[in-house]
């Protein structure tokens, strides 16, 4: 294969572009057939549609508590996209979202439960936050340290780290010596102490009932700061040049293995940040699968933007409303909630087969 | 006591390993080929839940493994369309069937078996062969297993003999190792390519439609629970030769199995970190810490003639 220049397939791209952007088409495309054909579905199975549909609205966007509860699943969301975005930006595929969540929300729900809880200032919630983030960070920079000193694929190491997480969240609330709440009259469930109220996140609007927090602002915070990093800094630069050419890279003096590492690092902080604000935002106490399905959600919500920050906000929208909408669907409708997941499932392959119409160059 | 609690050890850690032995070898072949499958879950949970329905409704377990492949190999066949002629990207691609999979089983059971169902699907018999029980320690464990159990050794061997030996053998190495100088030699990278993900896609639909009618006799939602990407560990982990990769899959059978012993023997040892231990011997894999092997040169890139 000689190796086109990508910086002029770019530019090339971008003429024959102009009129049609098919970075946007292809996505928005996508969606619609992929929720077309969960609609007929839904059909197939014999339950009313408008039924199903009712039930979905409802559940999503139904009541000011159904929308805050809709975009705080949003915001985990847009956290672990972003993540995904900015280690794909380094040309790294992070599909460890999951299992950054999960060491992300156990280790913020220990911070919360052993020493935060009186701490003044807010303190009491943005430890649990910074520890959480930690937990990630450290989760995903091993996936960075792997692939930078002995060549791992990042793929595999992050997938593999997913199944290894998620094993000791259950120990650690199956373990009376973890986190695991002793056994009253009332539970003897395996999972841990419901959080002190000083380390929830603060609601936004406390007077109308919805339970939306502050993890809105944070993620705001981590769009914009993400997209400058990205789009117009010399990190988001080096970034880039390394993931397109390491060896060019290193001969123009830069250490790549460090931006291998700091973009692993970074995306599973963010992932851990995600994982924590879970915990702390909405469900206050760990359950050994508080996690499921987040992680995938997230990775397609970084697939779908096409790494833009903006993108993934839209991505992270739709998929919160989407998932909160499927529960109510499959509560008061009896349709499963798992088509959501086949069109999500649907979403991923037409995305990556119509790569070739959005990019000419080899990718990987 | 003690021996038969490591018979019945030995016995489950050899059940285990059969799907993943069927789904590595395939999955072998067709990464020597240049395509990584990471749908191989996917793939086997498909095959598993069609095996399981087919076999219910019919009666016949061998008319259920029948389905199970031959969903698992239409997967493959459409893996191979975006993988091979769409250039898409493998991995992504593979995530993205593996969630599909995922969902259209969980929602296709709830459908036809209701979420609750405990219906027994037909299931293979123990063969129980008398001249394999006579083997000390190994022997009961060895002999009582499904047929099934039997061709997944049967079918490493015919694996590593085609590699070996046969002259599309040649032409999916040297299409995973150079396939520009193979185009240049007239073979056909395309159709080597797909075969093998063809080939890959046939072994995962016998891995997955062993696990729901030859090893548990049921379908539960997700219940190939990773060991399609313990498959692929495998490969790596065996350095993309079936004999190691045999040895990977048998131990992470035995590793899965631990958590049954453990308990059994009464040791002290958290449930979950038994749970782990296979994925973790697998990162230590192929981290490389376990002899450093070569990966097939063209492993996960697409080919395109004359650019």
């Amino acid at each position: 294969m000689v190796m086109k220049n990508p910086k002029l397939a770019r530019v090339a791209q971008g003429a024959r572009l102009e009129l049609v952007p098919l970075q946007v088409v292809v996505p928005v495309v996508s969606t619609i057939i992929a929720l077309g054909i969960g609609l007929v579905i839904i059909a197939a199975t014999g339950a009313s549609v408008v039924e199903a549909i009712e039930a979905f609205w409802d559940g999503m966007a139904g009541s000011d508590f159904n929308i805050g509860a809709s975009i705080n699943r949003a915001i985990s969301l847009a956290l672990v996209g972003l993540g995904f975005i900015f280690a794909s930006r380094a040309n790294l595929t992070n599909v460890g979202g999951e299992g950054q969540i999960a060491m992300g929300g156990m280790f913020a729900t220990a911070a919360a439960l052993h020493g935060a809880g009186g701490l003044p200032l807010g303190l009491a919630f943005i430890v649990p936050l910074a520890v959480g983030t930690l937990a990630g960070a450290v989760w995903g920079g091993l996936a960075g340290v792997l692939k930078a000193a002995r060549g791992t694929n990042e793929v595999i190491s992050t997938l593999l780290l997913s199944f290894i997480a998620l094993p000791l969240v259950y120990w650690s609330v199956e373990s009376f010596h973890l986190l695991r709440k002793p056994i009253s009259d009332v539970s003897s469930l395996p999972e841990s102490a419901e959080i002190p109220d000083s380390t929830k996140l603060p609601l936004l609007f406390p007077d109308n009932g919805s339970p939306l927090h502050i993890g809105l602002l944070i993620a705001a915070i981590a769009v914009v700061v993400v997209w400058l990093v990205l789009r117009h800094s010399s990190l988001g630069l080096r970034l880039r040049a390394v993931g397109l050419n390491a060896m060019a890279s290193r001969r123009a003096g830069m250490r790549t293995s460090f931006y291998v590492i700091l973009a692993m690092t970074v995306s599973g902080g963010l992932g851990g940040l995600g994982g924590a604000i879970m915990i702390l935002g909405q469900q206050f106490y760990l359950t050994s699968d508080f996690s499921s399905g987040y992680g995938f959600d997230g990775l397609v919500v970084g697939l779908l933007s096409r790494g833009s920050a903006v993108g993934v906000v839209i991505g992270a929208l739709l998929f919160g409303f989407l998932r909160s909408g499927s529960i109510n669907m499959e509560i008061s409708a009896q349709v499963p909630s798992a088509v959501v997941l086949i069109c999500q499932g649907l979403i991923v392959i037409i995305i990556a087969g119509s790569a070739i119409l959005t990019n000419r160059k080899v990718t990987r | 006591m003690i021996d038969e609690q490591m018979a019945v050890f030995i016995g489950s850690g050899l059940r285990l390993a059969v799907p993943i032995i069927f789904a590595a070898t395939g999955e072998m072949l067709s990464e020597r080929a240049g395509v990584l499958n990471l749908s191989l879950d996917g793939m086997m949970l498909m095959s598993a839940f069609t095996a399981a329905l087919a076999s219910w409704a019919t009666g016949s377990p061998l008319i259920g493994v029948a389905a199970g492949v031959l969903v698992a190999t239409a997967l493959a066949a459409v893996q191979a369309v975006l993988s091979v002629t769409l250039r898409a990207n493998q991995l992504v691609v593979g995530i993205g069937f593996n969630i599909l999979a995922l969902g259209s089983t969980t929602f296709l059971y709830r459908e036809i078996f209701g979420p609750l169902s405990r219906d027994p699907i037909p299931g293979f018999a123990q063969l129980n062969l008398p001249w394999l029980a006579h083997i000390p320690v190994i022997g009961p464990a060895l002999a009582n297993q499904t047929g099934l159990a039997y061709v997944s050794i049967l079918m490493v061997v015919v694996t590593w003999l085609i590699l070996k030996y046969t002259s599309f053998g040649l032409a999916v190495r040297a299409v995973g190792e150079d396939p520009r100088a193979a185009d240049k030699a007239g073979i056909s990278v395309a159709k080597t390519r797909y075969l093998g993900v063809l080939y890959a896609g046939i072994l995962a639909g016998l891995g997955g439609a062993f696990m729901s009618v030859a090893d548990s006799n049921t379908f539960t939602e997700n219940m190939t629970k990773g060991a399609g990407y313990l498959a692929i560990t495998a490969v790596i982990f065996g350095g993309w030769n079936p004999w190691y990769t045999l040895a990977a899959c048998l131990l992470f059978g035995f590793a899965t199995a631990l958590q049954f012993l453990v308990p059994a023997l009464q040791l002290d040892v958290p449930v979950a970190l038994l749970l782990l231990l296979p994925y973790l011997l697998a990162l230590v894999a192929i981290a490389g810490f376990v002899g450093k092997s070569r990966q097939p040169s063209a492993l996960t890139i697409p080919f395109e003639r004359g650019g």
